[in-house]
């Protein structure tokens, strides 16, 4: 009867994997975004869906505007990495991490000597990659709602039916958490020259205004540079119950929380084991192919029961459930890196901090103005403005007659007609 | 009506970074002003000088 009720109990968290697919567009862009939320207010911006081929170097083309990119950002709390342009493999890594164990350029940079350690690492692997560590996040989660959980992890589901509570609530802890990085200025020159020697290839993105009839909008686009990224390869979650059990259980059937119960089954342990033996197998053929590890052999590790992971029982009371989710290797869950407008001629821009201009932290105006030098009126004008109240009385001038723009631009920018006026009117007319 | 914040500008020459600096500095709501070199173009050494308003790096 016990192990009749455990398949029965076992059989409903499979099935949530099934749920889950069946989400709406609707409810699986919801997960995204809770999920983006929780790591982004780790000032991280988030990967979605998790994803092992993320890493320093790599160069996004993204078109969504500044402005359009915040809306996105808020309304998704990700941002959709939309093409892959080129991977930079600057070299800096054994610099920057000078002293730092298995860290080289070329072929060995990170993270290739910690995805796949040779046999003369015997403590390999990431376990000496730079240490990250991510507070606890908390989240409910209903049944009522199709099991439309917030964690892009099998766990949460499969910890719902097996407390068979219709809501909990839950932590998530994100477990051997990693990072790596090259510094923003490594990047800054390997962006640079890339620019440089893809200028033409640039042109096609040069910004372009829209039409005054409006059928053409104005476009602009970006290179996104990756020099961050954060990893984790194993994740905790919690669950505790809201409600005791699910309504209407059966007379006779022992409820799922006294088959887990440490405190009155005595057999627990085994009861612990025969969980674990099917969440370790509950999987299709086709993702057993698909996440067979590079050298895996039929006696390595649980499959899984998503793809790339394995789901462990460990602990389980009357009201609470603990699973331990383990990435066969880590993934990436964020990063940190640069926006480059492009200019015209393919000419790339100065950076921006895409998390500084998703947070609204970014450069006090997005457009880069090209330095025109200072010409006669600029050198009559620099002076001037050093005098009394004579920056207050160019700030009115400018209110008025030059759109707004600032001293600074005036100064040096494209604006030689502007800055005559200057002179004409506010130096020499009194 | 303020005046707009000061623009990025790319391809100053060395000699001339810190009087772009010092008119970017008239606006007071300019924090921090980051100077990134570019190359050198004629011999001459260029910069992006870019204003912000809120620290950068965090």
């Amino acid at each position: 009867m016990m192990s009749r009720a455990l398949i029965f109990l076992l059989a409903m968290g499979m099935l949530s994997g099934c749920a889950t697919q069946k989400m709406s567009g609707d409810q699986l862009a919801r997960v995204a975004k809770d999920w983006s939320l929780s790591i982004r207010a780790s000032q991280v911006i988030p990967v979605y869906p998790l994803t092992e081929d993320l890493q320093p170097g790599d160069v996004f083309l993204v078109q969504t505007p500044v402005e359009e990119q915040v809306k996105v950002y808020l309304a998704k709390g990700f941002l959709p990495l939309e093409n892959l342009l080129t991977r930079l493999s600057p070299a800096g890594y054994a610099r920057f991490y000078r002293g730092w164990p298995q860290i080289a350029d070329g072929d060995n940079a990170p993270p290739r000597p910690w995805q796949f350690p040779g046999s003369d690492s015997p403590d390999g692997g990431y376990s000496r990659a730079p240490l990250a560590a991510f507070p606890t996040y908390n989240f409910s989660v209903s049944r009522s709602e199709g099991l439309n959980v917030a964690i892009p992890v099998q766990g949460v589901p499969v910890g719902l039916n097996l407390l068979d509570s219709a809501s909990a609530n839950g932590t998530i802890t994100l477990k051997d958490a990693f990072t790596y990085a090259l510094p923003a200025r490594t990047m800054y020159d390997a962006i640079h020259q890339w620019c440089r020697d893809n200028a033409e290839y640039l042109t096609q993105y040069e910004p372009t205004e829209s039409s005054a009839d409006g059928k053409r909008t104005a476009n602009k686009f970006y290179l996104r540079v990756i020099n961050r990224v954060y990893l984790v390869k194993t994740v905790d979650v919690s669950l505790f119950s809201n409600r005791g059990f699910g309504a209407g259980g059966s007379a006779g059937v022992p409820q799922p929380v006294q088959l887990l119960n440490i405190a009155n089954a005595t057999e627990a342990a085994k009861q612990f084991a025969a969980v674990n033996d099917i969440l370790s197998n509950a999987i299709s053929p086709a993702t057993k192919n698909a996440t067979a590890p590079v050298g895996a052999t039929d006696d390595a590790a649980p499959l899984p029961v998503a793809v790339g992971g394995t789901v462990k029982l460990a602990m389980a009371t009357s009201r609470s459930v603990s699973l331990v989710e383990t990435f066969r290797r880590p993934l990436a869950i964020g990063y940190l890196a640069s926006d480059y407008a492009i200019e015209a001629r393919g000419k790339c821009a100065s950076p921006v901090p895409t998390l500084g201009v998703l947070e609204g932290h970014g450069a006090t105006a997005g457009k880069t103005i090209e330095y025109m030098g200072c010409d006669e009126n600029c050198a009559r004008i620099r002076p001037w403005i050093k005098q009394g109240t004579n920056p207050q009385k160019l700030q009115t001038w400018l209110e008025k007659n030059g759109g707004a723009i600032a001293i600074a631009d005036l100064l040096t920018g494209d604006y030689a007609g502007l800055r005559q006026r200057v002179v004409t009117e506010l130096i020499e007319a009194p | 009506m303020a005046l707009q914040p000061p623009s990025p500008q790319s391809n100053v020459p060395r000699n001339d970074v810190s009087n772009v600096v010092d008119a970017m500095l008239l606006d007071s709501a300019v924090k921090w002003i980051g100077i990134v070199y570019e190359e050198k173009v004629g011999g001459v050494d260029r910069f992006t000088v870019t204003p912000y308003v809120v620290d950068p790096t965090t």
